[in-house]
Protein backbone atom coordinates (compact mmCIF):
# COMPACT_ATOMS: atom_id res chain seq x y z
CA UNK A 1 0.00 0.00 0.00
CA UNK A 2 1.42 3.29 -1.14
CA UNK A 3 1.71 6.20 1.28
CA UNK A 4 -0.76 8.22 -1.57
CA UNK A 5 -3.64 4.98 -1.39
CA UNK A 6 -3.19 5.38 2.25
CA UNK A 7 -4.39 9.29 2.41
CA UNK A 8 -7.12 8.84 -0.91
CA UNK A 9 -8.41 6.30 1.55
CA UNK A 10 -8.20 8.29 4.90
CA UNK A 11 -9.71 10.99 3.41
CA UNK A 12 -13.16 8.95 2.90
CA UNK A 13 -13.54 8.01 6.43
CA UNK A 14 -15.46 10.92 7.76
CA UNK A 15 -18.30 10.00 4.97
CA UNK A 16 -18.07 6.39 5.88
CA UNK A 17 -18.80 7.22 9.36
CA UNK A 18 -21.81 8.69 8.55
CA UNK A 19 -22.98 6.23 6.31
CA UNK A 20 -22.22 8.11 2.91
CA UNK A 21 -19.86 6.33 1.24
CA UNK A 22 -21.17 4.28 -1.47
CA UNK A 23 -19.98 1.38 -3.98
CA UNK A 24 -16.27 1.09 -4.35
CA UNK A 25 -15.29 3.59 -2.74
CA UNK A 26 -16.60 1.95 0.79
CA UNK A 27 -15.76 -1.66 -0.08
CA UNK A 28 -12.19 -0.39 -0.22
CA UNK A 29 -12.02 1.56 2.56
CA UNK A 30 -13.38 -1.78 4.32
CA UNK A 31 -10.42 -3.47 2.88
CA UNK A 32 -8.46 -0.79 4.11
CA UNK A 33 -9.58 -0.90 7.25
CA UNK A 34 -8.25 -4.90 8.11
CA UNK A 35 -4.97 -3.68 7.59
CA UNK A 36 -4.72 -0.51 8.94
CA UNK A 37 -4.41 0.17 12.67
CA UNK A 38 -4.65 4.17 12.49
CA UNK A 39 -7.36 4.02 10.06
CA UNK A 40 -8.90 1.73 12.80
CA UNK A 41 -8.47 4.28 15.40
CA UNK A 42 -9.58 7.65 12.98
CA UNK A 43 -13.08 5.84 12.06
CA UNK A 44 -13.61 4.75 15.88
CA UNK A 45 -12.70 8.43 16.56
CA UNK A 46 -15.50 9.51 13.53
CA UNK A 47 -17.87 7.04 14.99
CA UNK A 48 -18.50 8.29 18.55
CA UNK A 49 -18.99 11.85 16.22
CA UNK A 50 -21.70 10.40 14.27
CA UNK A 51 -22.98 8.61 18.05
CA UNK A 52 -23.14 11.84 18.85
CA UNK A 53 -25.21 13.26 16.66
CA UNK A 54 -27.81 10.56 17.32
CA UNK A 55 -28.14 12.23 20.57
CA UNK A 56 -27.05 15.68 19.35
CA UNK A 57 -30.87 16.98 19.41
CA UNK A 58 -33.36 18.43 21.81
CA UNK A 59 -35.83 16.01 23.24
CA UNK A 60 -39.14 16.25 22.17
CA UNK A 61 -42.01 14.30 23.82
CA UNK A 62 -44.89 12.91 21.38
CA UNK A 63 -48.44 12.82 21.81
CA UNK A 64 -49.37 11.71 25.36
CA UNK A 65 -51.47 9.07 23.18
CA UNK A 66 -48.40 7.35 22.05
CA UNK A 67 -47.90 5.72 25.39
CA UNK A 68 -51.31 4.33 25.82
CA UNK A 69 -51.07 3.30 22.16
CA UNK A 70 -48.12 1.40 22.81
CA UNK A 71 -49.73 -0.14 25.89
CA UNK A 72 -52.47 -1.30 24.07
CA UNK A 73 -49.61 -2.99 21.55
CA UNK A 74 -47.80 -4.99 24.88
CA UNK A 75 -49.50 -9.06 25.55
CA UNK A 76 -51.24 -7.77 28.57
CA UNK A 77 -53.76 -5.35 27.14
CA UNK A 78 -53.68 -7.75 24.09
CA UNK A 79 -55.57 -10.26 26.37
CA UNK A 80 -57.58 -7.94 27.80
CA UNK A 81 -58.84 -6.10 24.70
CA UNK A 82 -61.32 -8.85 24.18
CA UNK A 83 -64.56 -8.03 24.27
CA UNK A 84 -66.81 -7.67 27.67
CA UNK A 85 -70.05 -7.29 27.79
CA UNK A 86 -70.60 -3.95 29.76
CA UNK A 87 -74.24 -3.77 30.34
CA UNK A 88 -75.79 -0.14 31.96
CA UNK A 89 -78.46 -0.02 34.07
CA UNK A 90 -80.57 1.33 30.74
CA UNK A 91 -79.75 -2.02 28.61
CA UNK A 92 -80.29 -4.23 32.09
CA UNK A 93 -83.79 -2.97 32.06
CA UNK A 94 -84.74 -3.17 28.08
CA UNK A 95 -82.90 -6.61 28.38
CA UNK A 96 -85.74 -7.63 30.85
CA UNK A 97 -88.58 -6.13 29.43
CA UNK A 98 -88.08 -7.79 26.40
CA UNK A 99 -87.38 -11.06 28.32
CA UNK A 100 -90.88 -10.16 30.18
CA UNK A 101 -92.35 -9.52 26.82
CA UNK A 102 -91.21 -12.77 25.25
CA UNK A 103 -92.12 -14.79 28.58
CA UNK A 104 -95.99 -13.53 28.55
CA UNK A 105 -95.96 -14.14 24.41
CA UNK A 106 -94.92 -17.47 25.04
CA UNK A 107 -97.07 -18.41 27.98
CA UNK A 108 -100.56 -16.93 25.58
CA UNK A 109 -98.71 -19.05 22.74
CA UNK A 110 -98.96 -22.00 25.13
CA UNK A 111 -102.64 -21.66 26.38
CA UNK A 112 -104.03 -20.65 22.80
CA UNK A 113 -102.07 -23.60 21.70
CA UNK A 114 -103.97 -25.39 24.77
CA UNK A 115 -107.27 -24.05 23.94
CA UNK A 116 -106.65 -25.18 20.33
CA UNK A 117 -106.40 -28.72 21.28
CA UNK A 118 -109.15 -29.07 23.50
CA UNK A 119 -111.46 -27.45 20.86
CA UNK A 120 -110.25 -30.02 18.64
CA UNK A 121 -110.89 -32.67 21.01
CA UNK A 122 -114.12 -31.64 21.86
CA UNK A 123 -114.90 -31.76 17.69
CA UNK A 124 -113.26 -34.49 17.46
CA UNK A 125 -115.72 -36.23 20.17
CA UNK A 126 -118.49 -34.59 18.69
CA UNK A 127 -118.18 -36.23 15.32
CA UNK A 128 -117.73 -39.21 16.78
CA UNK A 129 -120.57 -39.43 19.31
CA UNK A 130 -122.53 -38.20 15.89
CA UNK A 131 -121.23 -41.30 13.62
CA UNK A 132 -122.49 -43.16 16.89
CA UNK A 133 -125.59 -42.02 16.83
CA UNK A 134 -125.90 -42.07 13.32
CA UNK A 135 -124.93 -45.32 13.13
CA UNK A 136 -127.55 -46.27 15.92
CA UNK A 137 -130.33 -44.65 14.03
CA UNK A 138 -129.94 -47.00 10.97
CA UNK A 139 -132.20 -49.71 10.88
CA UNK A 140 -129.34 -52.36 9.86
CA UNK A 141 -126.91 -51.81 12.50
CA UNK A 142 -125.95 -54.52 14.63
CA UNK A 143 -125.12 -53.51 18.34
CA UNK A 144 -122.92 -56.01 20.22
CA UNK A 145 -121.94 -56.00 23.66
CA UNK A 146 -118.86 -55.31 24.83
CA UNK A 147 -118.09 -57.23 28.01
CA UNK A 148 -115.15 -57.38 29.51
CA UNK A 149 -113.03 -56.84 33.36
CA UNK A 150 -113.26 -53.28 33.32
CA UNK A 151 -114.67 -52.01 30.35
CA UNK A 152 -118.30 -52.27 28.70
CA UNK A 153 -119.68 -50.93 25.70
CA UNK A 154 -121.08 -51.45 22.26
CA UNK A 155 -119.55 -52.35 19.30
CA UNK A 156 -122.29 -50.71 16.40
CA UNK A 157 -121.77 -52.72 13.05
CA UNK A 158 -122.92 -51.32 9.37
CA UNK A 159 -121.75 -54.14 7.05
CA UNK A 160 -124.28 -52.47 4.42
CA UNK A 161 -122.10 -48.94 4.70
CA UNK A 162 -118.86 -50.84 5.57
CA UNK A 163 -118.50 -48.65 8.99
CA UNK A 164 -118.77 -49.48 12.58
CA UNK A 165 -117.99 -47.85 15.85
CA UNK A 166 -117.01 -48.40 19.32
CA UNK A 167 -118.87 -47.24 22.62
CA UNK A 168 -116.70 -48.11 25.63
CA UNK A 169 -117.04 -46.78 28.97
CA UNK A 170 -114.62 -47.14 31.78
CA UNK A 171 -111.51 -47.01 29.35
CA UNK A 172 -108.95 -45.54 31.53
CA UNK A 173 -105.97 -43.51 30.34
CA UNK A 174 -103.03 -44.32 29.31
CA UNK A 175 -99.39 -43.12 29.72
CA UNK A 176 -97.63 -41.15 26.73
CA UNK A 177 -95.54 -44.24 25.45
CA UNK A 178 -98.63 -46.65 25.02
CA UNK A 179 -102.09 -46.25 22.79
CA UNK A 180 -105.06 -48.33 22.22
CA UNK A 181 -105.10 -50.19 18.96
CA UNK A 182 -108.39 -51.18 16.88
CA UNK A 183 -107.65 -55.17 15.54
CA UNK A 184 -110.54 -56.26 13.02
CA UNK A 185 -110.15 -60.47 13.29
CA UNK A 186 -109.96 -61.97 9.74
CA UNK A 187 -111.26 -65.77 10.21
CA UNK A 188 -108.03 -67.21 10.14
CA UNK A 189 -107.18 -65.46 13.38
CA UNK A 190 -104.82 -63.28 11.43
CA UNK A 191 -105.59 -59.30 13.07
CA UNK A 192 -105.50 -56.35 10.84
CA UNK A 193 -105.07 -52.86 12.15
CA UNK A 194 -108.50 -50.39 12.34
CA UNK A 195 -106.69 -47.57 14.04
CA UNK A 196 -105.08 -45.86 17.16
CA UNK A 197 -107.19 -43.80 19.70
CA UNK A 198 -106.50 -42.78 23.11
CA UNK A 199 -109.38 -42.53 25.87
CA UNK A 200 -111.24 -39.89 26.70
CA UNK A 201 -109.89 -37.98 29.68
CA UNK A 202 -113.15 -35.70 30.57
CA UNK A 203 -116.20 -38.00 29.84
CA UNK A 204 -116.80 -41.10 31.14
CA UNK A 205 -117.15 -42.85 28.23
CA UNK A 206 -114.95 -42.88 24.20
CA UNK A 207 -116.44 -42.90 20.85
CA UNK A 208 -114.48 -44.06 17.98
CA UNK A 209 -115.51 -44.73 14.70
CA UNK A 210 -114.07 -47.43 12.36
CA UNK A 211 -113.92 -46.93 8.58
CA UNK A 212 -112.03 -50.33 6.91
CA UNK A 213 -110.61 -50.39 3.60
CA UNK A 214 -111.34 -53.72 3.34
CA UNK A 215 -115.14 -55.15 3.38
CA UNK A 216 -115.89 -55.27 7.23
CA UNK A 217 -118.31 -58.62 6.20
CA UNK A 218 -115.13 -60.23 6.04
CA UNK A 219 -113.97 -60.07 9.55
CA UNK A 220 -115.29 -62.22 12.29
CA UNK A 221 -114.56 -59.91 14.70
CA UNK A 222 -113.26 -56.80 16.91
CA UNK A 223 -110.38 -56.40 19.58
CA UNK A 224 -108.73 -53.60 20.99
CA UNK A 225 -105.27 -54.12 22.80
CA UNK A 226 -102.54 -51.68 24.62
CA UNK A 227 -99.64 -51.32 21.98
CA UNK A 228 -96.21 -48.57 22.11
CA UNK A 229 -97.54 -45.18 21.33
CA UNK A 230 -98.10 -45.70 17.27
CA UNK A 231 -99.37 -48.98 17.11
CA UNK A 232 -98.03 -52.30 15.92
CA UNK A 233 -98.19 -54.69 12.90
CA UNK A 234 -99.44 -57.15 15.12
CA UNK A 235 -100.95 -57.26 18.44
CA UNK A 236 -97.98 -57.42 21.08
CA UNK A 237 -99.79 -55.80 24.76
CA UNK A 238 -102.74 -56.62 26.67
CA UNK A 239 -106.42 -57.52 25.05
CA UNK A 240 -108.84 -54.88 26.49
CA UNK A 241 -111.73 -56.98 24.79
CA UNK A 242 -112.59 -58.77 22.32
CA UNK A 243 -115.94 -58.75 20.54
CA UNK A 244 -117.23 -61.40 17.46
CA UNK A 245 -119.56 -60.69 15.27
CA UNK B 1 -33.74 -3.31 32.92
CA UNK B 2 -33.66 -4.78 29.23
CA UNK B 3 -32.58 -7.63 30.92
CA UNK B 4 -36.11 -7.46 32.42
CA UNK B 5 -37.78 -6.47 29.07
CA UNK B 6 -36.27 -9.12 27.52
CA UNK B 7 -38.21 -11.20 29.78
CA UNK B 8 -41.25 -9.82 29.31
CA UNK B 9 -41.54 -7.35 31.94
CA UNK B 10 -44.01 -4.69 30.44
CA UNK B 11 -43.36 -2.53 33.71
CA UNK B 12 -39.60 -2.16 32.84
CA UNK B 13 -40.35 -1.52 29.70
CA UNK B 14 -42.68 1.41 29.81
CA UNK B 15 -40.04 2.98 32.41
CA UNK B 16 -37.49 2.79 29.53
CA UNK B 17 -39.94 4.49 27.23
CA UNK B 18 -40.47 7.31 29.66
CA UNK B 19 -36.78 7.59 30.23
CA UNK B 20 -35.80 7.90 26.47
CA UNK B 21 -39.03 8.16 24.11
CA UNK B 22 -38.08 11.97 24.16
CA UNK B 23 -35.19 11.73 22.35
CA UNK B 24 -36.12 9.03 20.48
CA UNK B 25 -38.86 10.93 19.06
CA UNK B 26 -36.41 13.86 18.28
CA UNK B 27 -34.97 12.10 16.14
CA UNK B 28 -37.16 10.72 14.24
CA UNK B 29 -39.34 14.15 13.84
CA UNK B 30 -36.02 15.48 12.97
CA UNK B 31 -35.54 12.63 10.14
CA UNK B 32 -39.15 12.38 8.99
CA UNK B 33 -40.39 15.86 9.60
CA UNK B 34 -44.10 15.24 9.95
CA UNK B 35 -44.64 14.54 13.58
CA UNK B 36 -47.38 11.88 12.63
CA UNK B 37 -44.98 9.89 10.84
CA UNK B 38 -42.49 10.54 13.42
CA UNK B 39 -44.95 8.90 15.92
CA UNK B 40 -45.23 5.70 14.14
CA UNK B 41 -41.28 5.10 13.80
CA UNK B 42 -40.84 6.42 17.61
CA UNK B 43 -43.79 3.44 18.12
CA UNK B 44 -41.99 0.57 15.33
CA UNK B 45 -38.76 1.53 17.37
CA UNK B 46 -40.31 0.92 20.54
CA UNK B 47 -41.94 -2.46 19.67
CA UNK B 48 -38.52 -3.33 18.48
CA UNK B 49 -36.99 -3.14 21.84
CA UNK B 50 -39.85 -4.80 23.10
CA UNK B 51 -39.10 -7.72 20.54
CA UNK B 52 -35.01 -7.25 20.34
CA UNK B 53 -33.92 -6.36 23.91
CA UNK B 54 -32.69 -9.67 23.94
CA UNK B 55 -29.84 -8.80 21.74
CA UNK B 56 -28.64 -5.41 23.01
CA UNK B 57 -25.18 -5.86 24.28
CA UNK B 58 -24.37 -3.87 26.73
CA UNK B 59 -20.64 -3.82 25.94
CA UNK B 60 -21.11 -2.80 22.41
CA UNK B 61 -22.50 0.99 24.13
CA UNK B 62 -25.38 2.50 26.00
CA UNK B 63 -28.68 1.35 25.72
CA UNK B 64 -30.13 4.98 24.32
CA UNK B 65 -27.21 4.54 21.89
CA UNK B 66 -28.34 1.14 20.56
CA UNK B 67 -32.07 2.90 20.79
CA UNK B 68 -31.20 5.67 19.14
CA UNK B 69 -29.05 3.60 16.22
CA UNK B 70 -32.72 1.84 15.49
CA UNK B 71 -34.38 4.48 15.52
CA UNK B 72 -32.55 5.98 12.44
CA UNK B 73 -32.47 2.99 10.64
CA UNK B 74 -36.61 3.11 11.42
CA UNK B 75 -37.17 6.51 10.49
CA UNK B 76 -34.59 6.00 6.96
CA UNK B 77 -36.67 3.06 6.23
CA UNK B 78 -39.96 5.42 6.83
CA UNK B 79 -38.56 8.11 4.64
CA UNK B 80 -37.52 5.59 1.28
CA UNK B 81 -40.80 4.03 1.83
CA UNK B 82 -42.24 7.83 1.59
CA UNK B 83 -40.37 8.80 -1.42
CA UNK B 84 -40.18 11.91 0.31
CA UNK B 85 -38.05 14.83 -1.49
CA UNK B 86 -35.32 15.75 1.25
CA UNK B 87 -35.31 19.07 3.26
CA UNK B 88 -33.02 21.05 2.38
CA UNK B 89 -33.61 23.56 4.56
CA UNK B 90 -30.31 24.91 6.39
CA UNK B 91 -32.38 25.71 9.55
CA UNK B 92 -33.32 23.75 12.28
CA UNK B 93 -37.19 23.52 13.29
CA UNK B 94 -37.25 26.79 15.62
CA UNK B 95 -39.30 24.41 18.22
CA UNK B 96 -36.02 22.41 18.08
CA UNK B 97 -34.72 24.12 21.12
CA UNK B 98 -32.62 22.73 24.03
CA UNK B 99 -34.63 23.95 26.97
CA UNK B 100 -34.45 21.48 29.14
CA UNK B 101 -31.87 22.38 32.06
CA UNK B 102 -29.16 19.84 32.97
CA UNK B 103 -30.20 18.03 36.24
CA UNK B 104 -29.28 15.76 39.31
CA UNK B 105 -31.09 12.80 37.04
CA UNK B 106 -29.19 14.14 33.34
CA UNK B 107 -27.10 11.35 31.69
CA UNK B 108 -23.73 12.20 32.05
CA UNK B 109 -23.35 12.30 28.38
CA UNK B 110 -26.06 15.20 28.00
CA UNK B 111 -23.47 17.84 28.14
CA UNK B 112 -21.25 16.02 25.49
CA UNK B 113 -24.93 16.62 23.75
CA UNK B 114 -25.34 19.49 24.28
CA UNK B 115 -22.39 21.00 23.05
CA UNK B 116 -22.36 18.80 19.85
CA UNK B 117 -25.49 20.31 19.02
CA UNK B 118 -24.48 23.98 19.62
CA UNK B 119 -21.26 22.47 17.17
CA UNK B 120 -24.01 21.68 14.30
CA UNK B 121 -25.34 24.99 14.80
CA UNK B 122 -22.02 26.72 14.45
CA UNK B 123 -21.14 25.24 11.37
CA UNK B 124 -21.72 27.09 8.27
CA UNK B 125 -25.09 26.57 6.29
CA UNK B 126 -23.08 24.96 3.55
CA UNK B 127 -21.36 22.25 6.19
CA UNK B 128 -24.63 21.92 8.05
CA UNK B 129 -26.31 20.95 5.38
CA UNK B 130 -24.32 18.30 3.84
CA UNK B 131 -24.32 16.40 7.41
CA UNK B 132 -27.95 16.91 7.19
CA UNK B 133 -28.36 15.05 4.36
CA UNK B 134 -26.04 12.29 4.28
CA UNK B 135 -26.99 11.62 8.61
CA UNK B 136 -30.57 13.05 8.82
CA UNK B 137 -31.93 11.89 5.59
CA UNK B 138 -29.91 9.01 5.02
CA UNK B 139 -28.00 10.24 1.10
CA UNK B 140 -24.89 9.23 -0.36
CA UNK B 141 -22.12 11.81 -1.33
CA UNK B 142 -23.76 11.61 -4.83
CA UNK B 143 -26.87 11.93 -3.60
CA UNK B 144 -26.18 15.19 -1.90
CA UNK B 145 -24.09 16.24 -4.89
CA UNK B 146 -27.50 15.86 -7.42
CA UNK B 147 -30.20 17.43 -4.56
CA UNK B 148 -28.03 20.31 -4.34
CA UNK B 149 -26.57 20.36 -7.43
CA UNK B 150 -22.81 20.66 -6.51
CA UNK B 151 -20.19 19.25 -8.33
CA UNK B 152 -19.64 15.70 -5.89
CA UNK B 153 -15.93 16.84 -5.27
CA UNK B 154 -17.73 19.79 -3.60
CA UNK B 155 -19.78 17.73 -1.78
CA UNK B 156 -16.95 15.60 -0.31
CA UNK B 157 -14.73 18.09 0.92
CA UNK B 158 -17.52 20.30 2.64
CA UNK B 159 -18.41 16.61 4.29
CA UNK B 160 -15.34 16.23 5.12
CA UNK B 161 -14.10 19.54 6.69
CA UNK B 162 -17.66 19.55 8.68
CA UNK B 163 -17.00 16.40 10.36
CA UNK B 164 -13.49 17.42 11.05
CA UNK B 165 -14.55 20.47 12.74
CA UNK B 166 -17.53 18.25 14.91
CA UNK B 167 -14.37 15.86 15.55
CA UNK B 168 -12.46 18.84 16.92
CA UNK B 169 -15.41 19.96 18.98
CA UNK B 170 -16.22 16.33 20.74
CA UNK B 171 -12.72 15.80 21.79
CA UNK B 172 -12.37 18.95 23.15
CA UNK B 173 -15.30 18.37 25.59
Amino acid sequence: MVRDDHSLLQENIPAYALGALEGEDARALEAHLQTCESCRTELADYRAVSDSLLAAIPPRQPSPALRKRMQARLPSAQKSARPRFAWSFGQLATGGALLLLLGLNLLSFVQMRELQRQQSDVLRQLQNNQAALAMLSYPETQALAIEAEHVSGTVLLDTERNSAALVMWNLYELTPEQSYQIWLIEPDGHRVSAGLFRAESDLPYTTQPIFSSQDISNFVGIGVTIEPAGGSDQPTGPRVFKVDF
Amino acid sequence: MVRQVAQGDESAFLTLYDCYVGRVHALTTRILGDSMLAEEATQDTFLKLWSRANTYLAERGSLLLWLLTIARRTALDRLRLEKRRPMLSDSTDPAELWQTIPDDKSLPEEARWRSMHFAVQSLSPEHRQVIELAYYQGLSQSEIAEVLGWPLGTVKTRLRAAMEHLREKWNQE
